[in-house]
């Protein structure tokens, strides 16, 4: 079902990880794995707050476990909606804490010394490769979490299959549940997967009330020890059992090691589960060894007690089964929160033995709040200041911060990093250099160099001709040879316009004394007629007449204008430039999402499409803002493009004159909204 | 006993403010000498060893190699890592900075720059041929970034390291390391020399705003020539091949073996260069 899970470092190793198919295992491995697109894509561009990301058809969720600095992700086909992913990743992370502290402190320290005499640390520990044998160390974790899994996935097909089968006589439950059960079974297929979680969500808590009272007659019995599911007819469901500490020795254990196949059970579970412990702390010790033993033990105890037993009642888990079990009857319990209580005791304990604090999402409401609302002071989007200041307590909760550090001060420290990444480049800006490699190497088959292209695309009055001129002059002054393309076709007095700017540009560079310049042409076919075809035939003018770079100016146009959208994706799908800008106004507050996400996305789409779908459609590659002297430090806008489209602002336009071009500098920008 | 009250005050107090006033003025001096003294061992002490280069180089696969003897897989990188490294004939341990690679975190190394004694640049020698001009892009900007430091700053010492040359094939006459340093040094003078070129040619790229008005240097060399890594202003570079056999997890056990010994090989031109470090 699943096709590759992790646990990593955010400092990039990778601590276990486990492929379920073979293509899977090579993808993992490559550049282009799943955990690779989701940290370059989505963590490092700030949406850690989003539930799910979506890539070739892999869907990838993921948790973070702050305190240990650790990334846990599941990646899987996107079409089977598995509803049980978010209490895996909850479970598979309590467990791991719970398993490895020690050793995960230790790991964590290695990686943040403070300066190369910080050898204490290191020298404190035992020497030798040996402690540092992560194979070893987490041998114990495979077995554990194939028990999660099947256990999780056991409980999801008798949901599905109790859904299917009549549920009012398989849950003994009051027939007045049942009711809003009932309708989730006629239209099975249609619903969606939040409303199958919901369903399941639903069922979950009317599952107990019937469950607590079994396990209550039970519990008593056989030491508390959790049982399957059966209906009370009798069926043959499959064995849902969570025997999750069952291993030692067990016929029914060794059964499902073999499915897994991956490594024969070993004598006895406890014994490998001991061995890796003391293996991993002899650097720490303290309450949790002991705790963990105790667990085990009692597992252990209530194994030994259900043999013979098979009186299933529920395939709820017992809040005394073992550590397994009961982790994932806390995760079933609250679906979708992080469990609170055992990551908040731990997470306690480590602030007292550490000083310091541990933040907890309460710490981080009212902070995040506070700079949500300051960020929307600063024009940024709404949708998009929620979704960064989210991201960024993501990321927090669980970490610990120093006894003098305040949370807002912390809260900042991370917010201004986080905008920093936000906002830098992923790709370069130097439009130049650019410019320039393309026109040194000509393109092989033909010994005609092509021009350099550049379309300007945008909604109506944002002033995409003024700044198109102001980067033809900033062009002409680096001697190139410009073309102007007159692709607005539509607004009367759009080729007018752009006349009056050619000719200003050519008697400027007309005073300059310098030989070798730059010049400008402008090319127009009047109104009315198809703009992807005025841009074909200026290019291949450009082409026969050594023009440097062609600049496109295309008509303004409404994101929601959907023949207009797709005259603008054929323009581009046609004539491919090199950089299709957006041009937008730095004045733009929550507009600023919705206009980029269409325009992005119309262009994607329908450039896709008249390529017959096989290509992948161009967006945009970068933004040019305009008006920015007119917002003062409201520079919010610059955050939400930057966001929404993961492009870097090229140009920022800043005045009336030619000159008024310029680039952004980062910290600038982010100085600016951190501001008071 | 109520009589001396007034004289009791005038005597102790000026006393107790002139001794508080001392001892105020000790404590504050001492307080700046340590900062100073803090200052200046900081400035003096070059601890740390960048590694730098683009995403999915290898750099956090060497820092792991060198801190827990084994290469772990790895991902891109969130974080940068800061370990310790005590080689065992290294005259002292290090630091070593491990700073990710995309392109929106590789900034962050200017930051630790001033306490570096040696800047590890790793470049993936098996897909430099495609990725040559973004990979100079970044090597000019770190070149660049060292040559503008301040001369009270000591220069780090620059090592280009020709990485994964495992995935080389070894010629008649030389190794696969020894390829890869070839390949690196072919491919990253020519294109370092393209930007020196574009960028000297005539006026350069006219100011836009604050960030293009500074040119980027740290391209100049002694000769008159194209741009050689032997002849560069900014310091000795060094150039080096070196690779990591990784250890994933579905490797039998026989190959567990033989990844031992090739790590120690793959690594020991890295080991001895931070070695001869002092
Ligand atoms: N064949 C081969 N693969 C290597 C070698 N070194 C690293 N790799 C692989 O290259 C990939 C990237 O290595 P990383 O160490 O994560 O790269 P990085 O430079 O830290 O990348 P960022 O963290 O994104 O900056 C991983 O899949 C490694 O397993 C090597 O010497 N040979
Ligand atoms: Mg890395």
């Amino acid at each position: 079902m699943l096709d590759h899970c992790s646990i990593s470092h955010k400092g990039g190793a990778v601590l276990w990880s486990r492929s379920f198919t073979p293509a899977a295992r090579t993808l993992a491995a490559s550049a282009q794995s799943p955990v690779n697109s989701l940290i370059r894509e989505a963590l490092i561009e700030g949406r850690t707050s989003e539930e799910k990301y979506d890539k070739d058809g892999y869907a990838i969720k993921w948790t973070f476990l702050n305190e240990m600095e650790l990334i846990f992700v599941v990646a899987y086909q996107r079409i089977l909606q598995l509803t049980y992913i978010d209490d895996l990743l909850e479970a598979i992370k309590t467990l791991f804490l719970k398993m490895f502290e020690p050793f995960l402190t230790t790991f964590v320290a290695s990686l943040h010394a403070v300066s190369s005499t910080t050898i204490t640390t290191a020298k404190s520990l035992p020497v030798g490769a040996a402690n540092w044998d992560f194979r070893t160390v987490f041998q114990s974790w495979d077995r554990v979490f194939d028990q999660v899994l099947k256990g999780l996935e056991a409980k999801a097909a008798s949901e599905r299959s109790s859904r299917l089968k009549a549920p009012a006589a398989a849950i003994e439950t009051p027939p007045a549940d049942d009711s809003s059960v009932a309708p989730t079974l006629s239209s099975e297929r249609a619903v969606d997967e939040q409303a199958i979680s919901r369903n399941v969500a639903a069922m979950k808590s009317k599952m107990r009330g019937g469950s607590q009272r079994a396990v209550g007659r039970k519990g008593a019995k056989n030491g508390g020890y959790s049982s399957g599911y059966g209906t009370a007819s009798g069926n043959e469901l499959p064995n849902i059992m969570f025997d999750s500490s069952d291993t030692p020795g067990k016929k029914k254990a060794s059964k499902v090691m073999r499915k897994w196949g991956d490594q024969a059970p070993t004598e006895s579970d406890m014994a490998s589960l001991d061995f890796s412990y003391t293996s991993e702390s002899t650097s720490t010790t303290g309450n949790q060894s002991a705790n963990w033993k105790e667990l085990v033990d009692e597992a252990s105890l209530g194994v030994r007690g259900r043999d013979g037993s098979y009186e299933v009642k529920d395939w709820e888990f017992t809040e005394k089964g073992d550590l397994v079990s009961q982790t994932l009857a806390t995760v079933g319990k609250q679906p979708g929160k992080p469990e609170k209580t055992t990551m908040g005791t731990l997470g306690s304990m480590f602030a007292r033995l550490t000083g310091g604090k541990v933040l907890t999402d309460e710490d981080l409401k009212p902070i995040l709040a506070t700079m949500k609302e300051h960020l929307m002071k600063k024009n940024v989007a709404k949708d998009i200041a929620d979704r960064v200041c989210d991201g960024v307590g993501k990321n927090l909760v669980g970490k610990k911060i120093g006894g003098f550090t305040s949370i807002k001060s912390s809260f900042q420290e991370a917010l201004g990093a986080s905008l920093t990444q936000i906002l830098t480049p992923k790709t370069s800006t130097d439009v130049m250099q650019a410019i320039r490699t393309k026109l040194a190497s000509p393109l092989s088959s033909t010994s005609v160099r092509s021009p350099y292209t550049m379309a300007f695309v945008g909604v109506n009055g944002v002033g995409k001709s003024t700044n198109l001129s102001k980067v033809c002059f900033w062009l002409i002054q680096n001697r190139l040879k410009v073309l102007i393309a007159a692709c607005d076709t539509f607004r009367s007095g759009a080729v007018e316009q752009l006349r009056v700017h050619v000719r200003n540009l050519s008697m400027l560079t007309n005073d300059s004394p310098d030989l070798n310049r730059g010049s400008v042409e402008l090319y127009e076919k009047g109104y009315g007629k198809d703009a992807a075809g005025i841009a074909k035939e200026a290019i291949a003018y450009a082409k026969e007449n050594e023009f440097d770079v062609v600049l496109i100016d295309t008509a303004g146009r409404m994101q929601d204008n959907e023949p207009l959208m797709k005259a603008l994706a054929k323009l581009v799908a046609i004539n491919t430039p090199d950089k299709i800008i957006f041009v937008g106004e730095a004045l733009v507050g929550n507009e600023a999402v919705d206009q980029l996400t269409k325009f992005d996305r119309a262009l994607r789409d329908f450039s896709a499409a008249g390529s017959g779908g096989s290509i992948k459609g161009r967006g945009i590659d970068g933004m040019l803002v305009t008006k920015w002297d007119t917002v003062d430090d409201k520079v919010g806008a610059a955050l939400s493009m930057t966001y929404v489209t993961g492009q870097p602002i090229l140009f920022v336009g800043c005045g009336q004159t030619y000159t008024d071009l310029k680039q952004l500098r980062v910290a600038n920008v982010v100085d600016a909204l951190l501001a008071d | 006993m109520a009589s001396p009250t007034p004289d009791v005050i005038s005597i102790a107090a000026p006393l107790s403010l002139s001794s508080s006033l001392i001892a105020a003025t000790a404590f504050v001096l001492a307080l700046i000498a340590v900062y100073v003294y803090t200052r200046l061992k900081s400035r003096v002490k070059a601890s740390d060893i960048l590694i730098l280069g683009a995403s999915d180089a290898g750099k956090t696969a060497i820092l792991s190699s060198l801190v827990y003897d084994h290469a772990l897989p790895t991902h891109t990188s969130l974080q940068t890592n800061f370990s310790v490294v005590a080689l065992p004939n290294a005259k002292r341990p290090w630091r070593v900075v491990d700073v990710p690679g995309h392109p929106r975190m590789r900034d962050q190394f200017r930051e630790f720059l001033p306490q570096a004694k040696a800047v590890v640049f790793v470049v993936d020698v098996s897909t430099v041929a495609r990725n040559g001009l973004l990979v100079a892009e970044h090597l000019h900007q770190v070149l660049h970034a060292i040559t503008s430091l301040p001369p009270t700053q000591p220069t780090p010492l620059l090592l280009l390291l020709a990485h994964k040359s495992d995935l080389l094939t070894s010629s008649a006459t030389s190794t696969a390391p020894q390829v890869a340093v070839t390949r690196l040094t072919t491919i990253l003078e020519r294109e370092l020399e393209k930007r020196r070129v574009s960028q000297a040619n005539g006026v350069g790229v006219e100011g836009l705003g604050e960030e293009e008005s500074e040119e980027m240097g740290g391209l100049e060399c002694a000769g008159a020539g194209p741009f050689k890594f032997a002849e560069w202003d900014g310091g000795e570079v060094t150039i080096i091949g070196s690779w990591v056999d990784v250890d994933r997890s579905d490797k039998s056990i026989n190959e567990k073996e033989k990844v031992g010994t090739e790590i120690q090989s793959g690594l020991q031109d890295l080991r001895s260069w931070i070695e001869q470090l002092s």
